[in-house]
């Protein structure tokens, strides 16, 4: 019995971790969207990952980034790039998006 | 439900961006090799960014492509900054040869004057020629010491430079002019290096108003420690501006106007403004003067353990505005302070100065500093904390910790 117990504990987190990846992976095909479209973040920003080749902005692969100094980035903007946040260009969701995905991207 | 306040103008970016996604969807499933090194302190032979292909890159610390740092120990031996060793920051892509063409042909417009007249580099350098020694230094050097999460490069001492400038003093430019017209506040200059990339001039270009007074000192220069300006540093023609922030050395020079009221670009109304941390405005301080500053170059944890016995402790030190007039060291953290000597030639109050301290030092860590004056101000112990990280000249950030074996 506990056999079992135990078996069906590691099915429903093996489960649980499969959705968290599906729902990563979904993230990162938006993420995508948003850096290259809804954004336009490509229009500035270098990233391989993306095929972006903008030369406004840092190229993002040379870089040290981590999901939030992406994101407080994407808010608040800095020189030439629009605060996202702040200016409501873009969404609370989408702003965390394409942080998720620029910082799981570059370098890559 | 999206909730969209404010659009933005996309029509270029959706071109750039339908072009890249296409790309990108066919590079997100490859591996592709980077050309450029990722930010880093330590790395040696890794690649520079094309257009800086020709620095030194052990001299430097790349914080992306377009933010490059020197090293504090690479800051010149010599008093004057090698090209090689020049940090990069830049907030347009630096122009190309073919964008900029024929350098004697590149024009600036000169506005403002009696007799507004726009003129070749050719016919500038019929007007005058000069040379000075100033320090260029990015507002943000010393940002990296602050403890809030600032955004930008986290530069410790190395956006800063002491460099030949040779070219055409600004006075005698006016004077072919025709002189100022009397109303006039500002000396506005401004580039032309957001030209290429299409975005809106409010939003991206780099035109910077300092006061009217400063065009006495002004250049517009054309080389560079003794080869012409290059393109990375805002070659062909830049404007100098002794003893202010390096955004005010505007690049890629275009304009020179002068003018009643500040520009109203994005880059002079809301950016370089040194305001409260959790507030910005146009009400707050442009970056303008650089205020009263020094450090130590050498020995730092950069050039390794030092040997007990006689130590040379080197560093440079500036007054700003004014010529600086004497720096101390400390190798106690700042409780005992003793007179170091300036070294090497003076080149002027807007070049650094060179200091050398003698120390007699057994084994054991020390904190050194470096207290610099320029008569009427000196460093303070602590940094002004402010919003952006701009202007950071506290002597106790700047201090080194050594071993001594």
């Amino acid at each position: 019995m506990k056999i079992i117990k135990f078996l069906l504990v590691i099915l429903f987190c093996s489960a649980i971790n499969h959705q968290n990846l599906l729902a990563d992976e979904a993230k990162m095909l938006k993420g995508l969207e948003i850096f290259n479209e809804t954004a336009g973040c490509a229009g500035c920003h270098a990233l391989k990952a993306a095929g972006a080749k903008g030369n406004v902005g840092p190229n993002l692969d040379t870089v040290n980034l981590t999901y939030e100094s992406v994101k407080e980035m994407v808010i608040y903007g800095l020189g030439v790039m629009p605060a996202f946040g702040e200016e409501e260009i873009l969404t609370k969701e989408e702003i965390d998006i394409v942080s998720f995905y620029v910082a799981n991207s570059v370098g890559k | 439900m999206r909730k969209r306040g404010k659009k933005l103008n996309l029509k270029r970016r959706s071109f750039l961006a339908s072009t890249a996604s296409i790309a990108g969807l066919a590079a997100t499933a490859s591996v592709v090799p980077i050309s450029i090194s990722r930010a880093n302190h330590t790395e040696g032979e890794k690649g520079l960014p094309d257009f800086i292909s020709w620095k030194d890159r052990n001299a430097l610390i790349v914080h992306s492509d377009k933010g490059i740092e020197t090293h504090r120990s690479a800051i010149g031996e010599s008093l004057i900054t090698p090209n090689r060793n020049v940090y990069i920051r830049n907030n347009m892509p630096t122009m190309t040869d073919d964008q900029i063409g024929e350098r004697n042909n590149w024009k600036v417009s000169i506005e403002g004057v009696r007799n507004p007249k726009t003129f070749t580099l050719a016919q500038l350098k019929k007007l005058g020629h000069a040379t000075i020694a100033t320090i260029l230094q990015c507002s943000g050097n010393g940002r990296g010491f602050f403890e809030h999460k600032v955004r930008g490069s986290q530069w410790k001492t190395g956006a800063a430079a002491c460099v030949f400038w040779t070219g055409v003093p600004m006075k005698a430019v006016v004077d072919a002019c025709g002189g100022i017209n009397g109303s006039t506040v500002y000396m506005t200059s401004a580039g032309v290096d957001h030209e290429p990339t299409g975005l809106d001039p409010k939003k991206a270009m780099v035109e910077r108003s300092v006061p009217k007074k400063v065009f006495k000192d002004a250049m517009l220069a054309w080389e560079m420690n003794g080869v012409p300006l290059p393109n990375a540093h805002g070659g062909p023609l830049r404007m100098v501006t002794p003893g202010y922030f390096g955004i005010n050395n505007v690049k890629h020079l275009g304009k020179v106007s002068f003018t009643e009221k500040q520009s109203s670009v994005k880059y002079m109304k809301k950016s370089y403004r040194i305001s409260p941390i959790g507030k910005k405005g146009s009400q707050y301080p442009s970056c303008w003067e650089m205020p009263v500053k020094s450090w130590i170059t050498r020995p730092t944890n950069e050039t390794g353990t030092v040997k007990a016995g006689k130590v040379q402790i080197v560093g440079v030190a500036m007054g700003g505005t004014k010529k600086v007039r004497s720096v101390s060291v400390s190798i106690d953290g700042g409780k005992i302070w003793k007179r170091a000597k300036f070294i090497g030639p003076y080149l002027g109050k807007y070049a650094w100065r060179q200091f050398a301290y003698e120390a007699n030092l057994s084994s054991g860590t020390y904190n050194i500093a470096s207290l610099a004056s320029n008569g009427s101000d000196r460093q303070p112990e602590l940094r002004m904390e402010n919003r952006r990280g701009y202007a950071h000249n506290g002597w106790k950030d700047h201090s080194v910790n050594i071993t001594v074996v």
